[in-house]
């Protein structure tokens, strides 16, 4: 027993013991989860596969290359932000960390993120570097708050095979709605032609796939979503367009509405539904499927940007970045964040195979990542996707307010003008709520 | 004594409840044995072969997965010896002795089961930041020692203990740590082992302090951890690795309970009759 002891306590030591050498260490800590079995010790970004395989093989690089610093990851559950808060507390936040572009203005308005742009400066890297959306993502107040790293938003994920059926492709594309009449009546002529809903929405346990499409559609008809830091603003004639017209799609089982997400998937994996109306993080997963043989997606899978049903082509888009909390920090180790970022926007390409749209404009105009598969077909998203206002704070919660609110609306539990009164009610006051 | 037979009806009552019970589980190890891959379109694929560990592999093949264990086995075993020394000691206090402000602190101890976790987590934090404890091996144990339900758990169980062996002891020179050692603590083992299960299960099973506690990963806890190894969007694309991680974490706790069945049993039933 004793001999266990020992040796119980012989290994916390050893698990304890820091890493030598003098180098300068930054940490950084991540989502993405934790591949070490697979990518440990790899360096070949180019092989990574996923956001997990990807990202490690990343930092393992700068590692290798870098000669002057090292970076410590800490990988913590998603999304992570329990923990920074905890660590900003403590008064012991890492030096980077992984965070939606949407979160941001919740720590910079509390002057807890350090502006980058000398950091950026440093990496080599101007505002001018980044893509529209990626840009306004991080931008508050004129200041930029993260590096941003790619662009994620709602794309319609589609099903070739039940389209042609339905006698809705063209020149091997499929055809999409420009209108909301033309896209109920290409649900109706699909669902009369191939016995299976048009649209797969996970309305269940999923608010953000509903607050997608209000806020995309309000968004296109050129009304803001949120006027000012305190109002959501979306129980309008253009929000109960976008509703009414959702509500119909599923009233008349046009769209699905009994799905969560998992569903959802599995529904438009095994050829249940025309489009799936999910994010850029699903591209990897479906192409994978439509290259397999006797799988029921293979060589039937498209996908496309929202498509443009009033006014403008617009559509609500988020992203990831990388943030620096707020602390001392030596010389040395400024320098070497400025050197991560560097390294980091130099293989940003590589972290634009996982399906994500990539943050930096020469990456999204060039030929590589042009040739991936269904990236020529989406690249736009960069350009005409829009973030909310850096202004507006909590937005996640905000989010789930409104997702929760439009998915009792597109099913009927409300009706639409109730169901937005609602959500700019609770809204509302939970934004007066905040200091 | 003969056990009393079941009726017919009454057997198949409890094998239908037993298997309504054992359903989740098996399908989740089920799962826990497929490829991520055929889940993701059909989770029905659990039912038929070809099964696989590979999703044991990728938990095993995680860098620090045998340091979260070795970290929940210290705090959930650190907290478990604390919460019996101290719930033991403060029950026989209330149970036995006489001292000022005894009812009034017994009140605040009940008060105590009224305030959930939560509510003071924010204080609580600060206090442990303020003391550099987060990160630490103490940081993790020391907020689990303040259990109300053991106290009043222990002082209830001690108060229904005959006071004669107490005042037999005494009169044959026995100090007061001495009566608490010799006489009191070993007729509590029923009720300091239903405590110890409840407190290691609660221990081991915690998330959300371990979660701001320990910031660093090489001090995370098996269920951080194993929550921080997740991808997004597991629960579509990394299923079968989540029900893995569900069996993996459940493991240890499974075999406690093998080890010490009967004890556990005999603590459950004895708490009850007492």
């Amino acid at each position: 027993m004793k001999r266990l002891f020992a040796l119980l306590l012989a290994a916390l030591a050893l698990g304890s013991c820091a890493k030598g050498g003098g180098e300068t260490r930054i940490y950084l800590q991540r989502f993405f989860g934790e591949c070490g079995a697979e990518y440990g010790g790899s360096t070949d970004i180019a092989h990574a596969e996923g956001e997990c395989g990807i990202i490690t093989t990343m930092v393992n690089a700068f590692n290798a290359s870098d000669g002057k610093a090292a970076v410590d990851t800490n990988v913590i559950a998603w999304p992570g932000y329990p923990q920074l808060t905890a660590q900003m507390a403590a008064r012991d936040p890492p030096d980077i960390v992984s965070m939606h572009e949407n979160v941001i203005s919740d720590y910079a308005s509390k002057g807890l993120l350090e502006p980058v742009e000398p950091y950026l400066r440093a990496g080599g890297l101007t505002a001018a570097s980044f893509t529209r959306a990626s840009r306004e993502g991080v931008t508050i107040g004129g200041r930029m708050y993260g590096l941003p790293w790619d662009t994620h938003g709602g794309l319609w994920h589609i099903n070739t095979g039940l389209f042609a059926k339905a006698g809705l492709m063209r020149g091997g594309k499929p055809v999409l709605p420009n209108s909301p009449e033309e896209l109920l009546a290409q649900a109706r002529q699909f669902r009369q032609r191939t016995g299976k809903p048009y649209l797969l929405q996970s309305l269940v346990g999923d608010p953000a796939g509903a607050t997608r499409n209000l806020y995309t559609y309000v968004l296109a008809q050129g009304q803001p979503v949120f006027p000012d830091a305190r109002h959501l603003r979306v129980n309008t004639p253009e929000g109960r367009r976008v509703g009414e017209l959702f509500r119909q799609l599923t009233a008349e089982g046009l769209g699905t509405s009994n799905m969560d997400t998992p569903a959802a998937i599995a529904a438009f994996m095994n050829g249940e539904g025309g489009i799936f109306a999910t994010g850029t993080w699903m591209i990897g997963q479906f192409q994978q499927e439509s290259v397999t043989a006797r799988r029921p997606l293979f060589g039937k899978y498209a996908v496309m940007n929202y498509p443009r049903l009033w006014g403008e082509h617009r559509i609500y888009v988020g992203g990831h970045a990388w943030v620096v909390p707020a602390r001392e920090r030596t010389p040395e180790q400024k320098a070497a964040i400025g050197r991560f970022f560097r390294f980091m926007a130099a293989h940003n390409y590589d972290w634009a195979r996982t399906g994500h749209l990539p943050a930096f404009t020469a990456v999204l105009d060039s030929p590589q990542f042009r040739a991936l598969p269904h990236r020529a077909d989406i690249a736009a998203l960069a350009d005409i996707g829009r973030p909310m206002p850096g202004y507006v704070r909590r937005q996640s919660a905000v989010e789930g307010i409104v997702g929760e609110e439009m998915s009792s609306a597109v099913t009927g539990q409300k009706s639409v003008p109730d169901a937005l009164a609602a959500a700019e009610r609770r809204v509302d006051e939970f934004l007066a709520e905040l200091d | 004594m003969r056990a009393d037979r079941l009726s017919p009806i009454a057997s198949l009552l409890v094998l239908l409840g037993a298997a309504m019970m054992l359903a989740p589980l098996v399908w989740t190890v089920l799962l826990s044995l497929k490829a991520n891959g055929e889940l993701v379109g059909n989770s029905g694929a659990a039912l038929h072969g070809p099964y696989t560990l590979q999703n044991y592999q990728a938990i095993f093949g995680t860098s620090q997965t045998m340091r979260w264990l070795l970290n929940s086995a210290v705090v959930s075993l650190g907290t478990t010896t604390g919460v019996l020394m101290l719930c033991s000691l403060a029950g026989y206090g209330f149970a036995r002795l006489e001292f000022p402000f005894r009812r009034t602190l017994f009140v605040l101890v009940l008060l105590g089961l009224a305030i959930p976790s939560q509510a003071v987590i924010l204080p609580q934090h600060q206090l442990f930041a303020t003391l550099h404890l987060h990160n630490s091996y103490p940081g993790l144990i020391l907020p689990g020692l303040t259990t109300s339900f053991g106290v009043f758990f222990m002082t209830q169980y001690m108060k229904a203990i005959p006071a004669e062996l107490d005042e037999a002891a005494l009169l044959d020179g026995a100090s007061r740590l001495r009566v608490f050692w010799k006489v009191i603590l070993p007729l509590t083992v029923p009720a300091q082992s239903a405590l110890a299960v409840f407190t290691f299960l609660g221990s081991w099973n915690d998330y959300w302090w371990p979660l701001i506690s320990a910031t660093h990963s090489n001090m995370y806890t098996l269920t951080v951890g194993l929550a921080a190894a997740q991808m997004n969007y597991a629960q579509t694309s990394g299923l079968g690795f989540l029900m893995a991680q569900a069996v993996f974490a459940s493991v240890p706790i499974f075999i406690v309970y093998l080890i010490f069945q009967r004890q556990i049993i005999q603590a459950m039933a004895g708490a009850a009759l007492k």
